[in-house]
């Protein structure tokens, strides 16, 4: 199936990852996450025919890329579900094709108390039966940080087997912020360096990172908590170093049926660093700079309609 | 058209409609149904009215987890539990009781006999028939099947069989089945100062999952998370309190087909603005807030409402903050959504806990809008689809 018909057209632009290296950002809040959206990049970055006139335009010749997928939140099985409900991608089989490695992060907190006592169902797969799949054990960052290099090594290793230059990949990473919030003793820039240090390895092409972008986290409390300032350092930070700004919030007027939520698209232009004030303007809500926003529809299917406000009524 | 919800309850089956001819396929563990919307098995929050505006799946997804917060002193999330642990124990599901003694399993609501309302059930019965009865909806074999009046009008839950979600009364205590249904887990008190009481907890309840055969459900119920009286004041620490409920997530999901869990939080210690509730939110799959109506409101309402009878009364407002399974998709589709968008109160009477539409009363004297509230309110309670809203 073409990827035109899974990636809403007006999104198209927003989840190819064409261009040079760079950072991304997704956010989400408590009732709007952004799940969805993050598996339209999959999708864009997996599919093959994405290759050919995906709508991206610029990349002709364009090669194909590996994705590693760190998840702290969620379970590989719920990615897999709903890559195949939503965007029809085969996580299984490209996980096998060499495409795509899996870090398994959410169990860390459990490992990290009760030590490995048993095995339950499905886990006794390991990386050693599966590949790539790797699971995190603890909340250090030179453990996140070895892992996660051998993830993308491993990817690199088993394409350029098959072409000559080693495919580039795109690293997902699904709520880093949760192990800041886990692990006080990693700060901001601790945690930034561990990304700066992946995105120089050779294969790396660009580092996605979804994130939480509610208010309680980033509007500070008096007296602000060591929890919000240090979630809220990581996300002004990556929201400057970011080449593009995805934010998901529920819609401001209350719950519609047929609204699921806003979706604000800020990019920064490539040519150098231009401090702007309206890089946070996902979580103002405001109109200004170039950013865009579309309103958004997820429906029972897994399948996304996004659309101008005003024009909900079509299709 | 107006179905008044107290009337529900049929403890008896009649013998005319036992032999129910739907029987599930693969026989479910008890208490269990697949999800009409994607078919994943759920369970009953044993509230009928919280079963149903669970996005549509007509009951908690097994592997998720519901965080009830509440604000002020009163305990109405705490009778949500009791009625969420008393299913549990009716069904013969495994029920883990974090940080409460034996007292407060000791006091679970026990089962509605309610023998007086049968008259009154079945006339009520014989008025949804037109709606529902050429699709094989009965009463079950015993106690009441609450989701044939409280469901949304266009789940299909038809092929409900078994009870999925019984009746208890607050007023009558349940008498546990030998066996111990519930295992108390104690909240431990380390010495340490940077000790978590969380590590042994969850330990406990691994140990409990390891040692029951597969097909058993087991519930969690965390009543008053980090409140003081039961938590060391270490454990309100942020990285102790993440990470458990981090660990607790990797449990559900290591689970997916045997583990739901319901947490409450005491909300006037820990306010929603800040970071901290804000991750367990988000750790939680599905969140919702009480906040009661100050006693004199209450009572405000009561006098001016001539339409609002007894025990119809709201106490409070319900906010639906997250839905689980729903929300995580990215929230939109699906049906059972109606009421997501609208102002909700709830009504905690001996025998249920309601979640409906909340509306203000009309002004006195304003018969024709009374007239109109109460029809409202008897449509609105009992969360069935007007007239309007139906397709023939």
């Amino acid at each position: 199936m073409p990827p035109s018909t899974r990636i809403p057209p007006l999104l198209q632009p927003y989840v190819h990852v064409a261009r040079d290296d760079s950072f991304l950002i997704l956010t989400s809040t408590v009732g709007a996450s952004a799940n969805w959206l993050l598996l339209r990049f999959l999708c864009d970055t997996l599919s093959n025919t994405a290759r050919q006139g995906g709508g991206g335009g610029e990349g002709e010749g364009e090669e194909e890329r590996n994705v590693v997928l760190v998840s702290w939140m969620r379970e590989y099985d719920f990615w897999k579900q709903e890559a195949r409900k939503g965007v029809g991608l085969d996580l299984e089989r490209l996980r096998r094709e060499g495409r795509l490695a899996f870090v398994h992060g959410l169990g860390t907190g459990l490992d990290a108390s009760v030590q490995q006592s048993h095995a339950t169902d499905d886990r006794p797969a390991r990386s050693a039966q599966t590949p790539h799949h790797y699971t995190l054990h603890t909340l250090e960052l030179a453990h996140v940080q070895d892992t996660i290099s051998a993830a993308v090594a491993a990817l690199a290793a088993t394409s350029s087997a098959a072409s000559t230059p080693p495919r580039k990949t795109l690293l997902i990473l699904d709520n880093p912020d949760l192990l800041l919030a886990l692990n006080p003793t990693i700060t901001p820039a601790s945690f930034t360096s561990l990304v700066l240090g992946l995105h120089t390895l050779p294969t790396m092409a660009h580092v996605l990172m979804h994130m939480q972008a509610d208010n309680p986290l980033l509007s500070l409390s008096t007296p602000a908590q060591p929890l919000e300032l240090a979630h809220h350092n990581l996300i002004v930070k990556y929201a400057h170093m970011s080449t593009r700004i995805l934010g998901v919030r529920v819609l401001d007027t209350g719950v519609a049926r047929d609204v699921s939520g806003v979706i604000r698209i800020t990019e920064h232009k490539a040519q150098g660093i231009r401090l702007r004030l309206d890089r946070e303007a996902h979580v103002e809500g405001g109109e200004s700079g170039n950013g865009k926003e579309f309103l958004y529809q997820v429906k029972g299917d897994g399948s996304v309609r996004v659309f101008e406000r005003g024009a909900g009524g079509e299709g | 058209m107006a179905f008044r919800k107290r009337n529900i309850a049929l403890s008896r089956a009649h013998p005319a409609v036992e032999n129910n001819p739907s029987t599930p396929s693969a026989a479910p563990p008890p208490g269990v149904r697949p999800s009409p919307i994607d078919g994943r098995p759920t369970t009953s929050t044993g509230t009928p009215s919280l079963d149903s505006i669970l996005a549509g799946h007509a009951g908690l997804a097994l592997g998720t987890s519901i965080l009830v917060e509440e604000s002020g002193t009163t305990d109405y999330a705490g009778a949500l539990l009791r009625f969420y642990a008393a299913e549990g124990v009716v069904q013969g599901h495994k029920v883990h009781v974090v940080g409460i003694g034996q007292v407060w399993g000791r006091e679970l609501p026990g089962m509605s006999e309610d023998r007086k309302d049968d008259d009154g059930g079945r006339r009520e019965r014989m008025k949804i028939a037109w709606r529902y009865e050429g699709m094989g909806r009965f009463e079950g074999a015993r106690g009441a099947c609450l989701t044939v009046a409280t469901s949304q009008g266009d789940s299909t839950t038809a092929e409900e069989a078994a009870v999925f979600c019984h009746t208890f009364d607050l007023a009558k205590r349940l008498s546990l089945p030998v066996g111990t249904a519930i295992n108390y887990v104690p909240i431990s008190r380390p010495s340490g100062a940077s000790a978590s009481p969380f590590p042994s907890i969850l330990q406990n309840i691994q140990r409990q999952l390891a040692s029951t055969p597969s097909h058993t459900i087991h519930r969690i119920v965390i009543p008053s998370l980090l409140s003081p009286a039961l938590y060391p004041p270490s454990s309100a620490h942020p990285t102790s309190v993440l990470q458990f409920l981090h660990a607790l997530r990797a449990l559900l999901r290591q689970n997916p087909g045997r583990l739901t869990a319901m947490l409450t939080l005491p909300l006037s210690l820990y306010p929603r603005t800040s970071g901290l509730v804000r991750w367990m939110e988000i750790l939680c799959d599905g969140v919702f807030e009480l906040s009661p109506f100050p006693h004199s409101h209450m009572q405000a309402l009561a006098q001016s409402a001539g339409t609002t009878k007894e025990e119809e009364r709201p106490q409070g407002m319900f906010a639906v903050h997250k839905l689980p399974v729903f929300h995580e998709k990215g929230g939109g589709g699906g049906g059972g959504v109606e009421l997501l968008g609208e102002d909700m109160a709830f009504t905690l009477s001996r025998r249920r806990f309601v979640v409906a539409k909340f509306s203000l009363p009309p002004l006195e004297g304003d018969t024709e809008a009374q007239e109109e509230a109460v029809r409202e309110a008897a449509a609105g309670a009992s969360a069935m689809p007007k007239k309007a809203d139906l397709e023939f």
